[in-house]
């Protein structure tokens, strides 16, 4: 589920399954870089057992970042991908697992979204090239400046599919990374790496879950293993918790909208390509020495904790009074099941479960009130009960009808606030109505060029009012001239006012929005026909046509949760409309389905491509196949349209519309296939050929001695992992046929890279353990398996607990919280204060003075000494307010600093008077009046009437409030925090 | 060849007819297939064996053209618009194109 809108819906509703990575970083000494020692306890108070690293959810932004300049060649690419895989290692530092899985030929379920992503991947990034072009003809034709365009092709992302050349390498590149790294980082020499490169088929994610699920259905499984899972798709919190071990935590990265992206084309932050003016590059710090340093932070991780995610899930769920035995566990899975109507990879969302309207919360309290009728659980094992689906789909049928309604009043209400919310911009933008002009014109605080004293004020006064008067006039005149015009229709606007004549509403409109037409209309009677008319091109009577569409869709969901709880059930399976169907017309499902076509095989890599690539992209082809892609002669050529229509669906933009590309026929696909088979050079036949795992290890791992020994025997034959040997794990061993092996010399396939010269590390080929076809895996918590502490408040908590409820951020529950001691605010005020020439501040109240709501006056200007202000604060308790405080000297310093000398002087004393006011604002508590921001500093330009400034401070408490600073915090919690 | 010409044709050649019925795709209603079958009935007799995956192909271009919105190069486009010449399709869908979706939405 690639909907970003699933996670944001998950972690606002429960948001404490969010914890944040604490990240070591390496430091560096005399320019020498010192790694971060990986053995050491892990910063986040937990061990993690396993690592598995979802690699696409790596390599694309890696190849092709959105926030900063992309990387210039391949090795580039490769470099980023390793440091990346370091940062990752040293958050979480996995102590006995390492998988890294490469998504290979994916079921031809996924094919209709690969094509649909990579047709469009195609098409935007020859428009990208295209508008780059012009603009740069344009801005150099103007004779601004862009840096030299780099010789280097671009990048085409559809590469990253199983079975091009970059696949290939990057595999070569990975091998050589893991043998480097548990040859030279101790951090890695105890643990094993699985890598399983796109030459295995399965889906990335779908490989992580396969070794998981064959792992735990066999006996020497840890059942307190810890898993830990990166990727940031949606369905990675689903395949965790349909593995049902206790402990799985997931890291992706921190999603932050809007970030700053650099300029497509001069590589600069602050405007998009379409804004480009083709400006020398502004020197970043005094002698450039930031340049290439963003001016962002780096990305941060953060982890999603899935057990956290079950109590808050065991809170919701849990049912009494059920008619059966109540099974959390079970439960978990129905809940899953409900997720995946909602929205997959595989299957269009139902028309009427939108997740932004709340579409889970709709099906859970639907699934609560139907369970008592269907008399049992929705799923087992991965297995669908289609005649209780039936009923929930009939309950979210009988809603359907209110949903639309609903779904139209709300976009029509958000229309208008967002009209409403421009205008009120546009209105913002213009200014005050009246702005004094000339020497009396507000200047910027903080410049260096002062005002000059006001002369002839009385005369300068007198011209602003007059011009003022010209200008009522000449607004009066034009409204009464367009009123005229108009015929006398603008009465009904507001009267004076210049943003309300006739002329400016009409550009006002323009830029609203043209809407996108929508032909279905589902708040309207008969939607249903519409919508089979507009999205299928038939007849709402033709009911073997619909029945036809919810078979397949109830084909879809069985095939999903199979594939979710016990892998992929058929390779060959594929919903074949671009449409759901409504919820509404899910009736006598029960007989729907029986089972998949057994015995069913993936595609090879280059048979894939052919299946999801443009022919756009069809230069990571062989020739012959290529052209297969274009010759009008060719047999398959309808799969291979130039421009293809996109149904936008009710929503804006073409890459969030459907995509209606032509289905592929696999039969047709196969007999042209074998025709240019023999074209293949032996090196495409060894990229299209089906490949293994490889495990990794290093020469102290107790496993490594065993395969050394496979290796100096030659047994051909597999051998299965010892489990004692390597907690627990099992599998298949074979040797590989161009290994990596200790004391061999690792060739570096990255000309920056050094060769290994001392390789310490094994590889062989590994294969998972092997069950029967029909085995089923159970989705169960396995016994002996510990549930981790609880993490959330009980509801009880209040009776039966004295004491207040302490929230658990970390993983730990005793995480010692960060106090600084005496020292420590010694060292912060003194190098907080260390700017100021001498003691100005030091006559300012203590912090802890609006505890007791104390007022000290102001002396002008003492010049007392400065250690005296650092023992008020030291006097002070500790508390977290107290750090800010003196940054917040400290950037008023900055502000008006620069004066100095006697002036200075002058000014600082301006500053104790705002300080005096702030803290009286303190004693009165929050809020205070929002008034005088603005005036108040102008006043305070002008310092040169104390008494009068005095008084202004003491009317106007809206000091922090006008400046921006965060409001002060309640007295209340100030206490609280004492405690 | 009318619609009524296609039942004539069928009812003469019945196991061709068959054969036929099986190129349909699942997802094709009645009114696509009625269509696809008749440019596929029209031109068979120009594609021996081995070459009926191309008239199936040609068959798919005509039909994605028509009711998907799918657009293919002129020239194949040209080709297959001459042998569906007479193939009367009622209330044909429309579409807007990515290209075209994106260059208006550019030229705001």
């Amino acid at each position: 589920m690639g909907v970003p809108a699933f996670f944001r819906w998950l972690s606002r509703k429960y948001p404490s399954i969010i914890v944040h990575c604490v990240e070591e970083k390496g430091k560096q000494c005399n320019g020498v870089r010192i790694p971060v020692d990986t053995t050491r306890p892990n910063p986040n108070d937990v061990e993690f057992d396993n690592l598995y690293l979802d690699m696409n959810g790596i390599i694309h932004p890696c190849t092709h970042p959105e926030d900063k300049p992309a990387p210039k060649n391949e090795d580039e690419m490769m470099v980023a991908i390793f440091e990346y895989i370091d940062r990752l290692f040293n958050i979480v530092r996995p102590r006995r697992v390492l998988y890294m899985a490469i998504d290979g030929v994916a079921p031809r379920a996924k094919m209709n979204q690969q094509r649909s992503r990579r047709f469009r991947a195609s098409k935007e990034g020859v428009e990208l090239a295209e508008e780059k072009g012009r603009i740069r003809e344009e801005i150099i034709q103007r004779g601004g400046y862009l840096p030299p365009e780099q010789i280097k092709e671009r990048f085409d992302s559809n590469c990253i599919t199983p079975g091009t050349e970059f696949m290939d390498n990057l595999a070569q590149c990975l091998r050589y990374y893991i043998a480097d790294r548990i040859s030279n980082d101790p951090g890695w020499k105890n643990i094993t790496v699985i890598l399983s490169d796109a030459s295995v088929p399965g889906e990335g994610e779908h490989k992580i879950m396969d070794f998981i699920r064959r792992q735990r259905a066999q006996p020497n499984h840890d059942p307190n293993t810890h898993h830990c899972l990166c990727g940031a798709d949606a369905d990675l919190i689903m395949l965790g918790l349909a593995t049902h071990e206790p402990n799985f935590t997931i890291i992706r990265e921190e999603f932050k909208p809007n970030k700053p992206r650099p300029c497509a084309l001069c590589g600069q932050m602050g405007h998009e390509i379409k804004d480009c003016e083709g400006t020398a590059r502004e020197k970043q710090g005094e002698h450039d020495e930031f340049a290439g340093s963003m001016p962002v932070s780096e990305q941060e991780f953060i982890f999603i904790r899935l057990c956290v995610l079950r109590e808050y899930l065991a809170r919701e769920l849990t049912m009494a009074s059920l008619p059966f035995p109540f099974d959390f566990e079970r439960s978990i899975d129905d809940w899953v099941f409900m997720c995946f109507f909602v929205g997959n990879d595989f299957l269009p969302h139902l028309p009427s479960l939108e997740i932004r309207e709340g579409a889970i919360d709709r099906l859970v309290s639907i699934y609560k009130d139907v369970v008592h009728k269907t008399g049992g659980y929705l799923t087992q094992n991965g297995y669908v009960n289609l005649e209780r689906v039936e009923l929930i789909m009939q309950a979210v049928g009988v809603a359907e009808d209110n949903i639309f309604k609903k779904r139209k009043e709300d976009d029509e209400s958000f229309k208008r606030r967002m009209k409403e919310k421009r205008k009120r911009m546009k209105a913002e933008q213009q200014g005050p109505a009246f702005l004094t002009t000339g020497q009396f014109a507000p200047q910027a605080l903080g410049r260096r060029d002062r005002p000059e004293p006001v002369q002839n004020a009385r005369h300068q006064a007198y011209g602003m009012r007059m011009q003022a008067r010209e200008q009522n006039n000449k607004d009066a005149a034009q409204s009464l001239k367009a009123m005229m015009r108009n015929g006398g229709n603008s009465s009904a606007e507001p009267s004076g006012g210049a943003n309300s004549r006739g002329l400016k509403r009409k550009a006002e409109d323009s830029d609203s929005e043209p809407e996108p037409e929508d032909n279905v209309r589902l708040w309207e009677d008969g939607w249903k026909q519409r919508y089979y008319k507009t999205k299928f091109d038939v007849d709402v009577t033709d009911d073997d046509f619909r029945q036809k569409v919810v078979q397949s869709y109830v084909e879809g969901l069985c095939w999903v949760l199979r594939y979710y709880y016990q892998g992929c059930a058929s390779w060959k399976w594929y919903f074949p409309f671009h449409y759901a169907p409504f919820a509404s017309d899910f009736k006598d499902i029960k007989e729907m389905f029986k089972d998949f076509e057994k015995g069913t095989k993936p595609f090879k890599p280059l048979e894939q491509l052919m299946g999801v690539f443009p022919a756009a992209s069809g230069n990571f082809l062989p020739s012959t196949w290529r052209n297969l892609m274009s010759s009008s002669d060719s047999s398959i050529i309808d799969f291979y349209p130039d421009d293809f229509a996109i149904d936008l669906n009710g929503k804006k933009y073409a890459w969030q519309g459907v995509a209606l590309l032509p289905f592929v026929d696999e039969r047709r696909l196969r007999a042209a296939l074998t025709d240019v088979y023999p074209d293949l050079s032996p090196e495409e036949v060894k990229r299209n050929s089906l490949g293994s795992d490889v495990l990794f290890l290093g020469s102290s791992h107790p496993l490594f001695d065993f395969i050394q020994e496979l290796y100096r025997t030659e047994s051909n034959e597999g051998t299965e992992i010892p489990a004692e040997l390597c907690h627990g794990i099992q599998g298949m061993l074979n040797l590989d046929n161009n290994p990596i092996l200790p004391n061999e010399t690792v060739v570096s396939p990255i000309p920056t890279l050094r060769d290994i010269s001392h390789n310490g590390s094994i590889g062989v080929k590994f294969k998972d353990p092997q069950y029967a076809d029909d085995f089923v895996f159970k989705a169960v918590l396995l016994p002996g398996a510990k549930i981790p502490t609880k993490v959330l408040k009980p509801g009880d908590w209040e009776r039966g607990n004295r004491e207040p409820w302490r929230p658990q951020l970390g993983f730990n529950p005793n995480r010692q919280q960060a106090h600084l001691d005496q020292s420590g605010f010694r060292a912060l005020s003194h190098s907080v204060n260390r700017n100021q020439h001498s003691g100005q501040y030091s006559n300012t109240p203590p912090p802890n003075s609006y505890q007791r709501g104390h007022h000290r006056p102001s002396h002008g200007g003492g010049h007392q000494p400065f250690p005296h202000s650092r023992q008020s604060l030291l006097g002070a308790p500790p508390s977290y307010q107290q750090p800010q405080y003196p940054r917040q000297q400290q950037q008023q310093q900055q502000h008006y600093g620069g004066g100095g000398g006697g002036q200075g002087h002058g000014w600082d004393r301006a500053m104790q008077a705002q300080r005096s006011s702030y803290q009286q604002n303190m004693a009165r508590g929050p809020g205070g009046g929002g008034a005088g921001g603005y005036q108040q500093r102008y006043e305070q330009r002008r310092d040169d009437w104390p008494e009068r400034r005095d008084n202004w401070s003491q009317q106007h408490q809206g000091y922090s409030s006008g400046r921006g600073y965060p409001a002060p915090p309640p007295s209340k919690r100030y206490t609280w925090n004492n405690n | 060849m009318s619609a009524l010409d296609v039942d004539d044709f069928i009812q003469q050649n019945r196991a061709l007819a068959e054969q036929v019925e099986t190129f349909r795709g699942y997802w094709e209603s009645e009114k696509h297939w009625e269509a696809r079958r008749e440019f596929i009935l029209r031109n068979i007799k120009d594609y021996e064996e081995q070459q009926q995956d191309q008239l199936l192909s040609l068959s798919m271009v005509w039909a994605n053209n028509v009711f998907l919105g799918c657009r293919y190069s002129t020239e194949l486009l040209d080709k297959v618009q001459e042998m569906a010449e007479g193939i009367v399709v009622e209330d044909a869908p429309v579409f807007k194109t990515r290209d075209e979706i994106v260059k208006k939405q550019q030229g705001r």
